[in-house]
């Protein structure tokens, strides 16, 4: 179960500064189910469910977090049994890595579960479940296990300075406007201090956009520039660096943070990972969210006060729009409203479908009216 | 006025015989003529199940050849040949060239042919469509040479016209080979002739099939058994739904000088004592002559021999496969499906229709390779002859379609219908008399009598399919815990104690606690000097036990059965041996062996445990003592249960399941 107050974060990079108590927790847990089989009991251990149902609004951080409804994981039963012994092939691994200065990515994590006979993965979803599991049960992030993923890639583009240590060792300071390409700085997956540091900006604010489409609309029109913006590409739904990043960069350059989306069910759950946190990544919420952050659009209103071309809500997207009905982070008046005019209606719309009314019109008249109307712009 | 011809004189006038070449036209498709794919089928199967019929009563093991060679486009020889005793020069011309020529029609027993239409009826189609004569070799011991005849009908006049003749060496003892060119084509799978051999091979394990197809394939069905079927006997017809017609036909018939004669004499089942009861009932003397018995005192003996109790009727007249000889069967073409479950077959006592003895057969195969998404296969079979047609218009269908297949473990829309499910159920009727629909002889009709039996014996087959999916899923459940205890647990135990730094405990209170049953686990024979097929018996609960274990199997097994440690008792009325095992401390096992002669046909599933000792919610791989063997158990066994006596344990089964939970999860995350 996790402790109260921060993780503490972590200094991987290429030359990895890892915690040096980073892998006592995973030993004491081997210790923990040592000590049960030396009792003759049947191993187990309990964690929090990460579920929506054990989602906990912390008022004062502003975020949701991981509640304290508990499952057990036993080897009574053949799935549980399973898990508990690819936990241990994890630990294992991980402190055979730390022996040898190694790090390894999730993918590479998975194929490495070939040897692990009848507790190899049978995919990354599964083996990213387990090591979540054990960030959970051990107070710690992943990165304190040596396993990271493979670069994400989200751009950023807009008047913001920045510090970063590359893969030589070598400090560089650049403007992610003026010392970039067309194409903006790409996040590692390491964006803490010791990787980036911000340096300065005159940005007014952050936008994150879902599409790369959108992204480079923006900086085709010069938005940035003129509305004194910082443009940062979520790719779907962010990872956890991007999500580090937006936290980091709201909370340090004391920067409002808003969320252009699709108008769709799944547009809304992005927002949620941004803003309150997502449910897998629960336990670390309070690292990854951004309380203040604010959802900008595409509406169910804009839909239709903007009169944008739509398609109908297939049967997935409304048994999705109904599963956030009882999603807790939607519990607000305004979610359920949001979410039952788009039910009503039974639209949905793509961000670039504001270019029916030409290139322009998207810097020029959406975002401006809708920046003013979050009192932003 | 010229006197007018009566309208009797006419319709007279009108009146000839019809020729045998229209009778033909007139009913082919009940001869089972009417395409050239049928017409193969048929031409085959009259052939083979004369061979068979004519090997059996020449008590041989009847070994059959079928050759089916292409002769221009639309026409096929097919060439039968077999062992059987062959059939003397003069009858030949008669056996195959003329209908209704037969001996077993007026025979009372159970035999494939009966009405002497089929051999010659596919002679005559022969000649119909290809006007090639029939060729028939046919040698007899007594013989040097084989006579080889070549045959045509005279379809005016239904008589044999023989072609040529000559004599021929033939080096079998005797045997006879029939060859017919027709208009037909060669088709596989249903209502083909390897589906019909393939039937044939499994109701005839004795017999040794062998095809070979115009392709030039070659299919061989080895025999299964080197037993011959016994040879039905003649016996009269039993009282018990005898007809007035018939009596009044067989009484017209009789040379028996008086009625009572006639009545222990022509009829089964009337004993002497019966004898004095039917004639007080009938108020006859019984020294009457029984073709002058006027119609009113044939009426009223009628009455008297269906109100008096009598002996029920003899099977002997019968020849049914017997509950061995049809698992046997099925194994034999079933081999390569890889059934998981073999059913016993159910063989009914025989029971009376009309005054002729039947019996119901039937065997159930499940899982393996057989169709999982299909419905059920269902092989009928009549007087050991597969039936391919009319499968919806027949009374098998029917009493299957009408069980509820849903309370025995399989899928059926509605409760009734064909089941849906990897299953294959064999249903054989043998009787003197089957109630075919039509004289095509595919499909039986509706009967009561017959309704009900199917139903019994079907219902008995799907009894023991119940027993075995239930087993099957107690089994599964045994082996996910077997899976964690065996794999998982050694290696967790492993790897956490490679990480601590320190020895690997002993699991044996954690293997107990997951497990909580005692295993008994018969393994199929092991072959060689003996049969032996050894029993584990594992205490896989936390608590030492003290069992007492109970074999049941074939009372003819039993005898020649050997068993390691002795039992402590045996009765071979029952069947069965038992014993009281030491005490067995958790985790771990005991074998009881049985040892068999070499060859002794005997498997795993023909030995059925039973424990005590153990409740039965522990228990997996045997059966709890049934209530109604009142034994009394040993003193230490009864203790030793009570102190092992304890509740399944149930508080860590109602917390939530971490893993079962983020399956879920996954699914609304975002």
């Amino acid at each position: 179960m996790p402790k109260k107050g921060k993780p503490k974060s972590t200094t991987t990079d290429d030359q990895p500064k890892i915690r040096a108590d980073a892998l006592v927790p995973t030993l004491d847990l081997a210790r923990e189910i040592y000590g049960q089989l030396a009792r003759g009991e049947i191993p187990r251990m309990r964690l929090p469910l990460r579920t929506k149902q054990n989602l906990q609004f912390v008022a004062r951080e502003g975020i949701w977090k991981l509640g304290r409804t508990l499952g057990t994981r036993s080897a009574r039963k053949l799935d549980g049994a399973l898990m508990l012994l690819r936990t241990f092939y994890l630990v294992d691994f991980i402190n055979e890595m730390a022996r040898d200065g190694k790090t390894s990515t999730l993918r590479e994590l998975y194929y490495i579960s070939e040897g692990w006979e009848e507790s190899k993965f049978h995919g990354e979803d599964e083996s990213n479940l387990l090591i979540e599991d054990l960030e959970v049960i051990c107070q710690r992030l992943r990165e304190d296990f040596r396993l990271h993923p493979e670069e994400s890639g989200a751009s950023v583009l807009g008047d913001l300075t920045l510090r970063e240590r590359n893969r030589k060792g070598v400090v560089k300071t650049f403007n992610c406007r003026d010392d970039v390409g067309d194409g903006g700085y790409t996040l590692p997956f390491n964006v803490e201090k010791e990787k980036v540091e911000f340096v300065r900006t005159k940005a007014k604010f952050i936008i994150a956009i879902e599409c790369g489409g959108m992204f480079d609309r923006l900086a085709e029109n010069g938005f940035d520039e003129e509305f004194g913006a910082v443009l940062v590409h979520l790719k779907g739904q962010p990872a956890r660096s991007t999500r580090r990043f937006l936290k980091r960069a709201s909370e340090e350059l004391k920067l409002p943070v808003v969320v252009f989306t699709d108008g769709d069910p799944w547009s809304f759950r992005i927002f949620a990972s941004v803003a309150y946190g997502a449910i897998k990544t629960a336990h670390i919420s309070q690292y990854l969210a951004t309380p203040g952050a604010e959802f900008l659009g595409v509406t169910a209103s804009d839909i239709e006060n903007y009169d944008l071309p739509h398609d109908d809500l297939t049967d997935q997207d409304v048994r999705a729009l109904q599963a956030e009905l009882t999603d807790p982070r939607f519990g607000t008046a305004e979610w359920r409203a949001e979410i039952g005019m788009m039910l009503k209606n039974g639209k949905k719309a793509e961000q670039q479908s504001l270019a029916k009314y030409g290139l322009n019109y998207v810097t020029a008249t959406y975002l401006p009216e809708k920046l003013r109307e979050l009192g932003i712009a | 006025m010229a006197p007018a011809k009566s309208l009797a004189q006419e319709l007279a006038a009108k009146q000839r015989e019809i020729s045998v070449a229209e009778f033909f036209e007139r009913n082919r498709q009940i001869l089972g003529f009417d395409n050239p794919t049928r017409a193969l089928l048929t031409t085959v199967k009259e052939a083979v199940d004369n061979a068979l019929d004519a090997a059996e009563e020449a008590r041989v093991l009847p070994e059959i050849h079928v050759e089916i060679t292409k002769e221009g486009t639309d026409r096929l020889k097919v060439a039968v040949d077999d062992n059987g005793p062959g059939i003397l020069r003069k009858e030949i011309p008669n056996v195959f060239g003329r209908l209704l020529y037969g001996s077993r029609f007026h025979a009372n027993r159970q035999s494939r042919g009966q009405q002497g239409i089929g051999i010659s009826a596919a002679v005559l189609y022969a000649g119909l469509t290809t006007a090639r004569p029939a060729r028939v070799l046919s040698k007899v011991l007594e013989e040097e040479a084989a006579h080889a005849l070549e045959l045509s009908i005279d379809t005016q006049r239904n008589l044999p016209r023989v072609v040529s003749e000559d004599v021929e060496l033939w080096d079998r003892p005797s045997g006879t080979r029939i060859e017919l060119t027709l208009k037909a084509k060669y088709i596989r799978g249903r209502q083909s002739p390897t589906e019909y051999l393939r039937g044939t091979a499994i109701v005839n394990p004795h017999a040794r099939l062998t095809l070979l197809e115009p392709d030039g394939t070659r299919i061989t069905y080895e025999r299964a058994t080197t037993e011959l079927p016994p040879l039905p006997k003649e016996s009269p017809p039993h009282p018990y739904g005898l007809e007035l017609g018939e009596l009044d036909y067989r009484l017209k018939g009789s040379k028996r000088p008086t009625v009572a004669q006639f009545l222990t004499q022509e009829l089964s089942g009337v004993g002497p004592r019966a004898l004095k009861e039917i004639l007080a009932h009938a108020g006859l003397s019984g020294r009457e002559t029984p073709p002058k018995l006027p119609a009113e005192k044939i009426e009223r003996l009628l009455a008297a021999v269906h109100a008096v109790p009598l002996v029920a009727p003899s099977a002997e007249s019968l020849s049914p496969i017997g509950s061995l000889l049809i698992k046997r069967g099925l194994k034999n073409v079933l081999g390569e499906v890889r059934p998981e479950f073999y059913a016993p077959a159910v063989s009914r006592p025989p029971k009376v229709r009309g005054g002729f003895p039947f019996v119901v057969e039937v065997g159930l195969v499940y899982g393996g390779g057989l169709p999982a998404d299909q419905p059920m296969q269902l092989l009928r079979f009549a007087n050991r002859v597969p039936l391919l047609f009319q499968q919806g218009a027949c009374a098998i269908t029917t009493a299957v379609g009408a069980l509820d297949w849903r309370r025995y473990g399989l899928d059926q829309k509605g409760g009734n219908g064909l089941p849906t499910g990897p299953c294959l159920v064999l249903v054989h009727v043998a009787s003197t008399k089957i109630p075919f629909t039509s004289e095509a002889k595919e499909a039986l009709a509706e009967d009561p009598e017959l309704d009900k039996e199917l139903t019994l014996a079907l219902q008995a087959a799907a009894r023991h399919l119940k027993v075995h999916l239930s087993r099957r899923t107690r089994r599964d459940y045994a082996a996910e815990k077997f899976a964690i205890i065996l794999k998982i647990l050694p290696k967790l135990a492993a790897k956490t104690s490679g990480l601590v730094g320190k020895p690997v405990p002993d699991l044996t209170p954690i293997i107990t606690r997951i497990m909580d049953i005692v295993h008994v686990e018969t393994a199929e024979p092991i072959g060689g000097a003996a049969v032996v097929i050894p029993t584990k018996i594992t205490n896989y609960t936390p608590r030492p036990r003290v069992l007492e274990v109970f074999l049941e199997m074939p009372i003819d097994q039993l005898p020649q059965a050997e068993f390691t440690p002795a039992p402590d008792g045996v009765d071979r009325e029952l069947g069965r041996a038992w014993w009281t095992l030491p005490k067995l401390a958790p985790n771990t096992d005991v074998t009881v062996t049985a040892t068999f002669p070499k060859g002794a046909e005997v498997e795993a599933s023909d030995l059925e445990f039973y424990v005590a000792g153990v409740d039965e919610a522990r228990l997996i791989g045997a059966e709890p003592l049934p209530g109604d063997w009142d034994v009394r158990l040993p003193r230490a066994v009864i203790e030793a249960a009570e102190q092992a006596g304890e509740p399944v344990v149930a508080g860590e089964e109602a917390e939530v399941d971490y893993d079962a939970e983020e399956g879920k999860a996954q699914v609304d995350d975002d």
